[in-house]
């Protein structure tokens, strides 16, 4: 799955219909790349997706996603946070924010410097078969796309589907074996799609020549995705992909479970951990809350 | 010739006195009744005139007049069916009732006395009027003797009444003393013990119950969140005489009290299904409005299950009562106020299939089923839910495993001794206080504090939930045997509130 044409991907080949935009439009000069994904992750997911666009925004790149729920919104808020220009591809009108919830975050990716950009004319309302087309776009207008938790049949495959048409290189985030998320992104990897374990596999993948040698990210060395720091014995039980409930770590570890509790809360003040409708998991980042 | 006695009616748990008079004298033939009676107390002529036939007495074969005053007060009811005929009866023998009586009973028409609805309100109510000795149907005694201070007459015919009366023949009173009732409780259904895993839901009842907290339990289907909830009636303490009183009017207004033992000192558990109706549960009906299920559960546990599936405006109408403990209800007969002071067990599913969040079954809800779905709950009622804990599936080898969980009796207690030491602290459980009364009450630890605030600045806590997981706190240190608030209060308090994580 390598691209074999560079030059005219840079432009809009594959566009069908002529593109509206709010804001800064065509984007600043950059490798461009689209982070897509189930609109439903894992909690893993959510902080991979925004980890990579947060990253990959600190390198320059033009993190290109759809608004939508889930992993999309995490890509633009990791890129929002990294300082970035992110792009939004939308499947409604470039007037007509959807989901509405993501008008804060439309407003903030404006405020960034990106844009919101649509094939669609202004007013058209969320129509399924739209967004399709608009995946496809997505894809032609980015460099390389990255998939990150996709299950079986997911909008984030059709657009796996058509940046390969486009002769674009498609890379995709392992997950895990127990879930359905991975299904997708398992099947793209098995299929030849370059995998993906930090932002510089995918920065490898924009600079044609593979080798990074002014690594931007900091701090160098090791993975791209920083642990919190052990602090007491709870967090070495927990996961970063399965959620674990309070009574399973208090039986494990032996401890009253009020206490357990008490000190899971504490965890999730300092962001080591996240609570999540099923239980806890093991944030992959200090750092501000962003729930 | 004028005869006289007096009687009550009732309205809500209200008692308003009804002087019952009889006049006959010259005149046509005839039997009259005035005085605002509705339809059911116009009725007693019929019932009043076969019964005063068939006791062995004489009606009076001219111009019969009752009047029953006040008459602007609206008289519903069969309870002045007894009192009419004993007016007729005196006014016949020229005779005067006992100081300080009063009669209820509806008449059977061959003059047996029966069972009329609220007589434990009324008595009570008319104890507080001054009566000393009422009179009330035989069934209903054991009812109406759990009032103290009073003489409870048992009335089994309409001429038993005359000859105790005019001093042929004394009935003796039922016996009193409502300390005389067996304070046993039953054995509760389900016990805690039974409930394999889900520690964290437990601690949460066991919170709950404490301070009398509201609790939402969210899970998918069969994780046992049903289960749970049953087990709470058994981890309260049993009530005590005023309460167990007050569940016993609410009871015997709705004609729900067992004969042969009307105090029940096992906390009420009430599971209404989500079908139900505005009135079912608030309280309703025609003329005046009967009580509820929020106000059968007073003093008690309210089990809603499938919270999401509840109408809406059901929901928004448990808004007041979970702020003041009752509820007023205003019908085309006047409005009444009922008490509802009950502890919520709520639960729900994550999402409309139930499987949302579950890391191993998929969910097959649209994104938008599932926030049209939480939306249904949040806001205004959520807010007032102090703790909201997940219910996870429990893994099969805990499952097969022998139960090793803690008995109910002894969670209830640690229950009992921080519901003791709210009782000494302020007099009301924990739940219950105002934002001034927690400042004063529930000092924070400089730590204690430093954590809820940044809590409250990371999550965007709203002022109302800001004081819920104070409280929740204060009760987390009461079960604790601590008088003052530590960090670890305040950080199991804030691991309850799941509507932080939602997002």
């Amino acid at each position: 799955m390598s691209r074999t044409s560079s030059e005219d991907a840079r432009g809009d080949r594959g566009v069908q219909a002529p593109l509206r935009a709010r804001g800064r439009w065509p984007p600043p000069e950059g490798p461009r790349v689209a982070i897509v994904g189930s609109r439903r992750p894992s909690p893993y997911g959510e902080a991979v997706a925004e980890q990579l666009g947060l990253e990959l925004a600190r390198a320059g790149v033009v993190v290109i996603s759809g608004l939508a729920l889930g992993i999309d919104a995490a890509a633009h808020r990791g890129a929002l946070n990294g300082g970035g220009v992110t792009v939004a591809v939308m499947g409604t009108g470039v007037d007509v924010i959807y989901p509405s919830a993501h008008s804060v975050l439309a407003e903030a990716i404006l405020r960034g410097g990106g844009a919101l950009v649509s094939q669609f004319p202004d007013g058209t309302a969320p129509r399924r078969h739209n967004f399709p087309a608009r995946n496809y776009t997505m894809a032609a207008l980015s460099d390389v796309v990255v998939v990150v938790e996709a299950a079986e049949g997911s909008g984030a495959l059709i657009t796996a589907e058509a940046a390969l048409d486009l002769h674009k290189e498609v890379m995709a985030v392992p997950g895990s074996v127990f879930s359905p998320l991975s299904v997708g992104t398992h099947g793209l990897i098995r299929d030849g799609a370059g995998l993906v374990q930090n932002a510089r596999d995918v920065l490898a993948a924009v600079s044609p020549g593979g080798e990074v040698l002014d690594d931007p990210l900091a701090p160098p060395g090791g993975l791209g995705f920083k642990l919190p720091r052990e602090r007491d014995g709870i967090l070495s039980h927990l996961s970063d992909v399965l959620a674990l409930s309070a009574a399973e770590i208090a039986r494990k570890l032996q401890l009253p479970i009020a206490e357990v509790l008490g000190r899971l809360t504490a965890l999730e003040l300092d962001g080591a951990v996240r609570r999540h409708q099923d239980g806890y998991v093991r944030a992959l980042r200090r750092g501000k809350d962003s729930a | 010739m004028l005869g006289s006695v007096d009687s009550c009616v009732l309205a809500g748990l209200d008692v308003r006195r009804v002087h019952v008079e009889a006049d006959y004298g010259r005149g046509d033939p005839g039997f009259f009744v005035v005085g605002l009676a509705t339809t059911s107390v116009k009725e007693a002529r019929e019932r009043v005139r076969s019964a005063i036939k068939n006791s062995g007495l004489e009606f009076p074969s001219n111009r019969l007049a009752v009047n029953l005053a006040p008459a602007e007060l609206r008289k519903e009811g069969t309870g002045l069916d007894l009192p009419i005929a004993v007016a007729i009866a005196l006014a016949r023998a020229a005779k005067r009732p006992p100081a300080r009586s009063a009669f209820i009973g509806e008449l059977a028409l061959d003059g047996s006395v029966r069972h009329v609805d609220g007589i434990l309100v009324a008595v009570r109510g008319l104890s507080n009027l001054g009566y000393e000795q009422i009179f009330v149907p035989a069934d209903d005694a054991a009812e109406a003797a759990l009032v103290e201070g009073i003489q409870v007459i048992p009335c089994r015919s309409l001429s038993a009444v005359v000859n105790h009366i005019v001093g042929v023949e004394a009935i003796s009173p039922a016996q009193s003393a409502p300390a005389g009732v067996s304070s046993e409780t039953d054995q509760p259904d389900h016990d805690l013990a039974e409930v394999h895993g889900q520690e964290e839901a437990k601690r949460a009842l066991e919170v709950a119950a404490a301070g009398g907290h509201h609790l939402l339990l969210s899970g998918p289907p069969g994780v046992g969140k049903t289960m749970l909830a049953r087990c709470m009636p058994g981890i309260l303490p049993p009530l005590v005489l005023t309460e167990a009183l007050e569940v016993a009017q609410v009871r015997s207004l709705l004609g729900e009290l067992p004969r042969d033992r009307p105090l029940d000192w096992n906390r009420p558990f009430r599971a209404p299904h989500h079908g139900v109706s505005m009135a079912g549960l608030i309280g309703g009906g025609t003329g005046l409005a009967t009580p509820g299920e929020i106000s059968r559960a007073h003093h008690g546990v309210l089990f809603l299950d499938e919270l999401a599936e509840f109408q809406a405006p059901v929901l928004q109408a448990l808004r007041q009562p979970l702020e003041s403990g009752r509820v007023s209800i205003t019908r085309s007969g006047g409005s009444v106020t009922y008490p509802a002071r009950f502890t919520l067990v709520a639960a729900t599913n994550p999402c409309p299939c139930g499987w949302a969040g579950d890391t191993l079954r998929g969910c097959r809800c649209t994104p938008g089923g599932i926030d049209s779905y939480q939306r249904r709950l949040s806001g205004p009622l959520l807010d007032r839910i102090d703790l909201q804990v997940g219910v996870r599936r429990v893994p099969l080898e805990t499952l097969a495993s022998e139960p090793t969980g803690e008995p109910s009796a002894a969670v209830r207690n640690r229950v009992v001794a921080a519901r003791l030491r709210q009782a000494d602290r302020q007099g009301c459980l924990n739940a219950q206080l105002k934002p001034s009364r927690l400042r004063q009450l529930a000092g924070l630890a400089p730590t204690a504090r430093r954590s809820l605030e940044r809590w409250s600045a990371q999550r965007g806590m709203t002022a109302r939930g800001f004081h819920r997981a104070w409280r929740v706190a204060r009760t987390a240190a009461d079960l604790d045997g601590s008088e003052h608030i530590e960090e670890r209060h305040v950080l199991e308090a804030l691991g309850f509130r799941l509507q932080d994580v939602a997002a």
